[in-house]
């Protein structure tokens, strides 16, 4: 009975990981189909509807070597995409870090106050600031200028609350001993609160920078050159149909959040889980 | 002059959140400072209350707000108790395969413009879905002008959200104590029991967070329906994100700013409510 139970329960999981990595799977093996085989597949104009395609009918690589070799703008959105995600993430980082080391564990007047304030900006979804910033960075002339996803980015409340929640599982006799013992506020920072809260800083660079790779509604509104779209809002634009690379540029589009990921993996967790 | 400990930490406290402090102001509070006084504005002229008044009485706005309304009150609860569910059923494995973990963040992390062609060919109207049920001899379903749209987007959102709502309530699970629960089965007490006893209250810490993240990527989903049904979606799908986008096209600063002073007085009266339930988790402490 219980090896009944174990079985059931293994096909659920299986199941389970079939709904979430299907897409993933599809555009895997869609990517290494011919142009040909793409357009008979999804081709509506010929076929009438659409069919199921999962297995290659041969292997090629061909809508790769078409992405690289003729299609540039891919690879300019690619750079675009680059350029306004990393800074954010150093940024956002290092901001919040130091931070949510005073709101953590820094006792000063008005700390919980401020932090509730910085709760609620949280919350609040990017449409409610976009016009007022939008005039903000068109005074600053920093329209179609990265700096209007990089900076605005960097001082999202996000990494705050998130480095926060851990630091405050750090036990005070740990610090208090480094104070006593004659440590600086910045060298416990960097000696005894970094180290600590290695796990939340790793799952906070993948989750802003995720969140970053995947930008749209900043660029969609503070960008008016095409030339300076990220992927995330220009991949729609390069796939016109017929021309069977858009699943090769989606698989390339997806690997720099994948391998940012699984570099750490090992270290993901949630602000909830203590050492 | 020596300073005590506590005046020290006071200074410092306040020197580590200053990088922060100043880019919240330039970049958060002058602009929802300004968006408050465009709300009472109407072409360079003081307006009361009446730009509120007429976003009242827009049959768009109230549709976004209806639909935004519903949206959160559908797609969040669903989401909360799917992951809730599956991390339940987690955790009963003795051990599970990190291998079930990483592809639980997989929706997640594929980008929403990469997955986007995969929906398409299923969603379209000529699309895998149409033609299974033609083939079955069903009637078509529009999923891009129909109340399907609604049901395709809160499937999204669960599909794509579920897995690190999941790893917050796994670690929540296993932070808590086996004792309690052991001795509460040891009384008697029923695995439901259990369940909405002791381990729903223990996890209220977790929950509340994960709510917040929930309300937090709820907002994103704008992401998939721009990219999925684009600037004008049917009505279905019209959110008040779309209407301050489509708003801010028509350079209608007025009516844009008093939205989303609407929208932050409803997200700050959830906030306050929800932390009034929550009282007893200390997260605010």
């Amino acid at each position: 009975m219980k090896k009944v139970t174990l079985t059931i329960k293994y096909i659920i999981l299986i199941l389970l990981s079939l709904i979430f990595l299907f897409p993933i799977i599809y555009m895997l093996a869609n990517s290494v189909m011919s142009s040909a085989e793409i357009s008979s597949a999804y081709n509506t104009a010929k076929e009438g509807y659409m069919t199921f395609k999962l297995i290659p009918n041969e292997f090629t690589l061909e809508q790769f070597y078409d992405v690289f070799f003729k299609a540039p703008d891919f690879l300019n959105m690619f750079w675009n995409s680059v350029i306004s995600t990393l800074p954010t993430v150093i940024g956002q980082v290092a901001v919040s870090s130091l931070a949510a080391f005073a709101f953590g564990k820094l006792n000063f007047p008005g700390r919980d106050k401020i932090f509730f304030f910085y709760m609620v900006l949280l919350i609040l979804p990017i449409q409610v600031t976009l016009v007022p910033n939008y005039i903000l960075l068109r005074d600053m002339n920093l329209l179609n200028n990265f700096l209007a996803i990089i900076l605005p980015g960097t001082f999202s409340a996000f990494g705050i609350c998130l480095l926060r929640q851990s630091i405050r599982y750090i036990p005070y006799e740990t610090i208090e001993a480094a104070f006593v013992e004659g440590a600086s506020h910045i060298r416990v920072f960097f000696k005894i609160i970094l180290p600590q809260i290695k796990g939340s800083l790793i799952t906070l660079i993948i989750l802003v920078f995720i969140d970053n790779w995947n930008i749209i509604e900043q660029p969609l509104i503070y960008f008016t050159d095409t030339q300076k779209f990220p992927l995330s809002l220009g991949l729609s634009l390069l796939g016109d149909g017929s021309n069977g690379i858009v699943f090769a540029c989606s698989v390339l589009f997806m690997i720099p959040a994948l391998i940012v990921y699984f570099l750490g993996q090992k270290h993901f967790s949630s602000p909830f889980a203590r050492n | 002059m020596r300073m005590s400990v506590s005046a020290k930490n006071k200074l410092w406290g306040y020197l580590f959140i200053l990088p922060s402090a100043v880019g919240i102001f330039i970049f958060y509070i002058i602009p929802f400072v300004m968006s408050l006084y465009y709300s009472l504005v109407t072409y360079g002229k003081f307006s009361g209350l009446n730009n509120y008044f007429e976003l009242l009485g827009n049959s768009y706005f109230l549709l976004a707000l209806k639909n935004t309304v519903l949206f959160t009150a559908i797609a969040i609860p669903l989401l909360l108790v799917t992951s809730f569910a599956i991390a339940l059923f987690l955790n009963s494995f003795d051990k599970i395969a990190s291998f079930f973990q990483s592809t639980l963040l997989i929706p997640m992390l594929i980008p929403t413009a990469s997955v986007l062609f995969v929906w398409q060919i299923f969603l379209d109207e000529n699309g895998i879905i149409n033609n299974i049920l033609n083939a079955l001899n069903l009637s078509q379903i529009n999923f891009y002008d129909s109340g399907f749209s609604m049901v395709v987007i809160i499937l999204i959102f669960v599909w794509k959200n579920c897995g690190f709502c999941v790893i917050l309530f796994t670690a929540g699970l296993s932070n808590m104590s086996k004792s309690v629960i052991e001795s509460a089965r040891l009384e008697g007490a029923s695995s439901f029991k259990v369940v909405t006893k002791i381990i729903v209250p223990m996890m209220s810490p977790t929950t509340f967070f994960v709510f917040l993240m929930a309300i937090i990527n709820s907002f994103k989903i704008f992401r998939e329906i721009f990219l999925l049904f684009g600037d004008y979606p049917n009505e279905n799908v019209y959110f008040l994100q779309n209407f301050i986008n489509n708003n801010f096209y028509n350079l209608n600063y007025s009516q844009l700013s008093a939205a989303s002073v609407i929208l932050t007085i409803i997200i700050v009266a959830v906030l306050l409510v929800t932390f009034r339930i929550e009282r007893k988790s200390n997260y605010l402490e």
